[in-house]
């Protein structure tokens, strides 16, 4: 075979993933529609089994060391996890775009003095500076779903608006905004009729690749003890509180472990198929 | 003009460190509410709470006391620990060097496993050894480090007990026993970063080898295998010291969640635990740090990038 031969990079290695991917999506929104009505134990109720016995026919997932049925509870966790990922993320983007998109359009010291706020936040590691915020807040608020929801927005809101301010600074000089400029439009309503549109491919890819990584994100804060609190049957809190059962019965950590694993492949594959769909480029990973 | 150009990214770079500085001030000592319970909780005693007032200097107004604290940080004092009372640079140093070993190692098991993967599917692309590696970067990209380095464990300290379980570190501990200690935390690091780098640098070193000098070379029947390493590499080079860049952004972070895992006495467990104890000067001698490493990580990348390119070594 050629090396130069340009044939390789039409057989894209991943294709089909669009279609994957939102399969494992629908069945992962499913269940946790589902999931705690299909749950054979409640989330938090005792005495499912002895403690600690391993997988069965009636516990997959095996026991932990409350007496609680794993299983169970990672079916109950679904949508904890779920709308904790998307509402976060959503969030940011939202804050991210208006940002990005009005800091982009209006140009000039206004758009360089909003790049260098936006530079602070992203200049500190995205974990540590989750992992302060949740200090900052107070113990009181920390741990709370809407804090996390908030920390994450925290985290995606820079550098969402770094990449809408890319993409509104191109359309701002397209003829159709410089004609909405000089029928008398103001900066929002320009953004909002003029540049959003243009940009909503844009921002749609980010949302989707924000959102492959957002539940790793509320499951790390979990698995370090700065997300939600127990008994929530969070994923990544539930990988952290049956790490001490890992040689006894390693189940109880690997049934969470492989719904967050599955979740976020087809995260990864919807955006990747959306991203190549809408003819774009996407590198995984927080950045 | 060149030098121009650096010493502005480098003044651009110093003055984020300081606005990072005030942010993190304003967070943790100036957010609404008594600072002195946020940090005891409530059931502190109305003694205790005196003290910790006088030792945060909290009776002094705002501005005054970060100012100290900054000047005293630009100085090299750090602060005192409100834990151990220990000055918070004695603290940190240890940590600091265990950590920066524990880096080392995963970055240098970094390279190789970015590098011959990619290299291997853009030789190979669309064959089932590209298809294969594809379909393992994308499960691997799926399992979080906390999972990854979980899973290290249970496969090579319990399984197969080759290394530690606990990577703790006792003082006099020496290179050999360190390495063991360190292998599984700089396996999982290096292993989530040659995933995110994969992808980008597979992708590139397809694009770079469909170039003309590339086919020119080719015609020449000059190997593939040459081809790749002595002719593509080196041109996508640039882009990959991005992806590098944006690694060493996540090995900041991804230290602290490999560290504890692991139980390793580095920079990401100290950090943990001031949060938990909320030591408000370790926590912000440690993110302060971490900021700084971030930053002149990408600092040197750019600059790095600007020395590769003509264009940009040029421009201005």
């Amino acid at each position: 075979m050629s090396l130069a031969e340009p044939a390789g990079r039409g057989r894209r290695p991943w294709s089909g993933a669009l279609a994957i991917g939102a399969t494992l999506l629908g069945m992962q929104v499913l269940l946790a529609v589902a999931g705690p009505f299909l749950a054979p134990y409640g989330a938090t109720e005792m005495g499912a089994g002895p403690p600690l016995a391993g997988p069965s026919l009636a516990h997959p997932f095996g026991i932990d060391q409350l007496g609680r049925d794993v299983f169970s509870r990672v079916l109950h966790g679904g949508h904890v996890v779920l709308g904790l990922a998307l509402s976060g993320t959503a969030l940011g983007v939202a804050i991210g775009a208006v940002i990005g998109l009005l800091s982009g359009q209006a140009g000039g010291l206004a758009d360089e003095i909003v790049q260098r706020g936006l530079e602070i936040f992203i200049s500190v590691p995205f974990l540590v500076l989750a992992l302060v915020a949740m200090v900052a807040v107070g113990p009181v608020a920390s741990g709370h779903p809407l804090t996390v929801v908030g920390v994450v927005a925290l985290i995606y809101a820079p550098r969402v608006a770094r990449i809408a301010r890319a993409a509104a600074r191109e359309i701002a000089l397209r003829d159709f905004v410089l004609v909405a400029r000089l029928r008398g439009d103001g900066p929002l309503r320009r953004m909002w009729s003029e540049i959003l549109p243009n940009a909503r491919s844009v921002l749609l890819v980010e949302f989707a690749l924000r959102a492959s990584y957002a539940p790793i994100l509320v499951g790390s804060l979990g698995f370090l003890g700065f997300g939600l609190r127990p008994p929530t049957p969070e994923w990544g809190l539930m990988i952290a509180e049956n790490r001490a059962l890992l040689l006894v019965s390693p189940w109880t950590v690997l049934g969470p472990g492989l719904a967050l694993a599955v979740l976020v492949v087809g995260l990864n594959l919807f955006t990747d198929g959306l991203a190549r769909r809408l003819g774009r480029h996407v590198d995984f990973g927080v950045g | 003009m060149f030098l121009r150009l650096i010493a502005g990214r480098v003044l651009q770079a110093a003055v984020t460190l300081v606005l990072i500085s005030l942010l993190l001030f304003l967070a943790l000592e100036v957010l609404p509410g008594d600072v002195a319970t946020r940090v005891l909780g409530r059931e502190a005693t109305a003694e205790a709470l005196e003290a910790l007032r006088r030792t945060l200097r909290l009776d002094r107004p705002a501005p005054e006391r970060y100012f100290l604290w900054l000047s005293g940080v630009l100085q090299g004092d750090l602060g005192t620990s409100l834990v151990s009372g220990r000055p918070v640079a004695d603290i940190l140093g240890p940590r600091v060097a265990n950590t920066l070993f524990l880096s080392a190692y995963a970055f240098l098991l970094y390279l190789p496993l970015a590098l011959v993967p990619a290299v291997v599917q853009a030789i190979r692309r669309g064959g089932w050894l590209d298809q294969a590696l594809s379909v393992a970067t994308l499960v691997l990209l799926a399992i979080p480090d906390f999972l990854l380095a979980t899973l290290l464990l249970i496969g090579f300290a319990m399984t197969w007990p080759l290394f530690p379980s606990m990577s703790i570190v006792e003082p006099g501990t020496d290179f050999a026993r360190m390495l063991r200690l360190t292998t599984l935390p700089a396996l999982t690091l290096a292993i989530v970063m040659a995933v995110y780098a994969l992808r980008m640098l597979r992708d590139q070193l397809i694009e770079v080898l469909q170039s003309e000098h590339i086919r020119a070379g080719e015609l020449r029947g000059l190997p593939p295998g040459r081809l790749v390493w002595r002719h593509a590499l080196p041109n996508a080079l640039a882009p990959a010291l991005n992806v590098t860049a944006l690694n060493l952004a996540y090995l900041v972070g991804g230290v602290v969640v490999v560290e504890k895992v692991f139980s390793f006495p580095g920079f990401g467990t100290l950090l943990l635990d001031a949060l938990q104890l909320r030591d408000l000067p370790v926590i912000e001698a440690t993110v302060l740090m971490a900021a700084a490493i971030y930053i002149g990580a990408n600092l040197l990348a750019d600059l790095c990038a600007i020395a590769l390119t003509p264009k940009l070594r040029d421009a201005r």
